[in-house]
């Protein structure tokens, strides 16, 4: 009777067998690599991972490193272009409705959706016009950030560099790489830094 | 291969089951507003005790939950001979033997001897299409998502399957070396950032009381939380007037991450749920659910 007694503890045993996470990596990688036969290579290179990517995808918090944090926090800041022009503020009401627009870039039936220009996608995570109520909560509020920080040089470059790469300021926060991924252009992002510090934008209205 | 999508994204409601399903939905909801307000009210008192209408509206719907045509219609396609080879779904094997339907569903995705892989419900419904009745995959592929013009037969045999093990609780067991390395994978892959938006799954599911604009989202790092999802998929969708599967889901999830069109049953969408369906085992099937 004594196999028994063992048989629970092999089934045990023989259960907590899962791999490795580097051969989950090789398995998960190996998936991605053939979850979209047929799509144009210029579609599928979009799920092939950059470094500092590969860096953020650690399972569960605090597993990122003070070195690949020093990393994630070099590259971005390597990766950050600016206005030919050299203004890094534009237009209050052409960043208005860029802030409200979750469009661009999405694929369906292989073929990229065809808009004016790409939308910023802030309001489907920040809170910005106190007014308006269809805001997400991914991020926070941005409500009265012109106000709170004033619209000094230091203040205009940190805007604009936070949204072009998020990660050169806070590595691996949840934040697109809006301008380092090619989703806005330096311009677009220009206006969307002045809706953010405009005295005159909602986002700043008493 | 993936499905025909064009001018899918929100199908009006065209179909006679649509119609009654909708026009059975309001009738009930205008005559039973006065005691189903009284019930629904008190479900839907927010935490600070103010009535939230969409839970209000979504109860309403549940009562009288149109997924149910689906199943219905699912029944009949499931036992009807069909395909270039003229039989029926009844010796399709979900993993308890062929025909065996009650409480197959609360052990998948599991590993399948005949096909050498783990498959979820969809893939294995697709492989019994293809391996029983003869259909080619590629045509079953393609119509696998309801659009405006069509009505997907997957959609309605998922329902139909699905709801035969309601009331018992999602059980994936993961005894299989294969099983295990899709779960992993699909833990991988939940937190695997890439693409234009530097996506992961958790980087919307991972956290208490998120939205995007106003729909929120499920915190996929909470049992409680994956279990009351996993619950209800196949689910009624009121945005789309249409059962969707969990492989909708999740293609629609990539498409908001700006990634590529998700290929149907790919080893991606069911590494996933592999992943996600263990993390909710103990969640009491309730299939098709009522989703946004």
């Amino acid at each position: 009777m004594a196999w028994l007694t063992f048989a629970p503890a092999l089934v045990v045993l023989g259960c907590a067998a899962f791999p490795d996470e580097q051969s989950a990596r090789v398995a998960g990688e190996s998936i991605v690599a053939q979850a979209y036969p047929g799509m144009p290579e210029v579609l599928t290179r979009r799920a092939v991972q950059d470094p500092p990517q590969r860096i953020c995808s650690k399972i569960g918090p605090g597993k990122i490193t003070q070195e690949e944090a020093a990393e994630v926090i070099r590259l971005s800041r390597a990766s950050i272009k600016y206005p030919a022009s050299g203004k890094l503020v534009g237009d209050w009401k052409t960043g208005a409705a860029l802030a409200y627009s979750g469009v661009g870039t999405r694929v369906r039936d292989g073929k990229v959706e065809k808009v004016k220009e790409n939308g910023a996608l802030c309001s489907n995570c920040h809170m910005l016009d106190p007014r308006e109520v269809n805001a997400g909560n991914l991020g926070p509020s941005l409500a009265g950030y012109g106000s709170q920080r004033g619209s000094t040089d230091a203040v205009t470059q940190y805007t604009y560099e936070r949204i072009y790469n998020a990660w050169a300021f806070v590595p691996c926060s949840n934040m697109p790489r809006l301008g380092a991924n090619g989703h806005l252009t330096p311009e677009q992002i220009a206006h969307v830094v002045a809706y953010l510090i405009d005295p005159q934008s909602p986002v700043n209205r008493k | 291969m993936r499905p025909d999508f064009k001018s899918s994204r929100h199908p009006r409601p065209r179909s006679l089951l649509r119609i009654r399903a909708l026009r059975a939905v309001a009738q009930r909801a205008r005559a039973a507003t006065t005691v189903a307000c009284a019930v629904a009210c008190g479900a839907a008192l927010a935490q600070d005790g103010k009535v939230d209408p969409l839970a209000v509206g979504r109860q309403l719907l549940a009562e009288d939950n149109p997924g149910e045509l689906w199943v219905q219609r699912g029944e009949k396609l499931f036992h009807a001979k069909r395909g270039p080879r003229q039989v029926s779904l009844e010796q399709c094997d979900f993993g308890l033997g062929p025909g065996k339907l009650t409480g197959a569903f609360p052990r998948l995705p599991r590993y399948f001897p005949d096909t050498g892989k783990v498959q979820d419900l969809e893939s294995r419904l697709l492989t019994c299409m293809v391996e029983l009745q003869g259909y080619a995959r590629a045509d079953i592929v393609k119509g696998a998502f309801s659009t405006l013009d069509h009505d997907s037969d997957m959609e309605a045999l998922a329902s139909f399957v699905a709801s035969r093990s309601n009331g018992m609780s999602m059980n994936v067991q993961l005894d299989h070396e294969k099983e295990r390395e899709m779960y992993k994978a699909g833990e991988y892959l939940f937190h695997r950032r890439s693409g234009p938006t530097d996506f992961a799954c958790v980087t919307c599911h991972g956290d208490e009381g998120k939205r995007i604009r106003l729909q929120e989202l499920p915190n996929m790092t909470d049992r409680k939380q994956i279990q009351a999802v996993v619950s209800g998929w196949p689910a009624y969708r009121g945005t789309q007037s249409t059962v969707r599967t969990m492989q909708h889901r999740l293609y629609d999830c990539n498409w908001q991450m700006r990634l590529p069109d998700l290929d149907f049953a790919s080893d991606m969408s069911i590494a996933l749920t592999t992943y996600l369906n263990y993390s909710g085992n103990g969640a009491v099937i309730q299939a098709p659910g009522v989703r946004r």
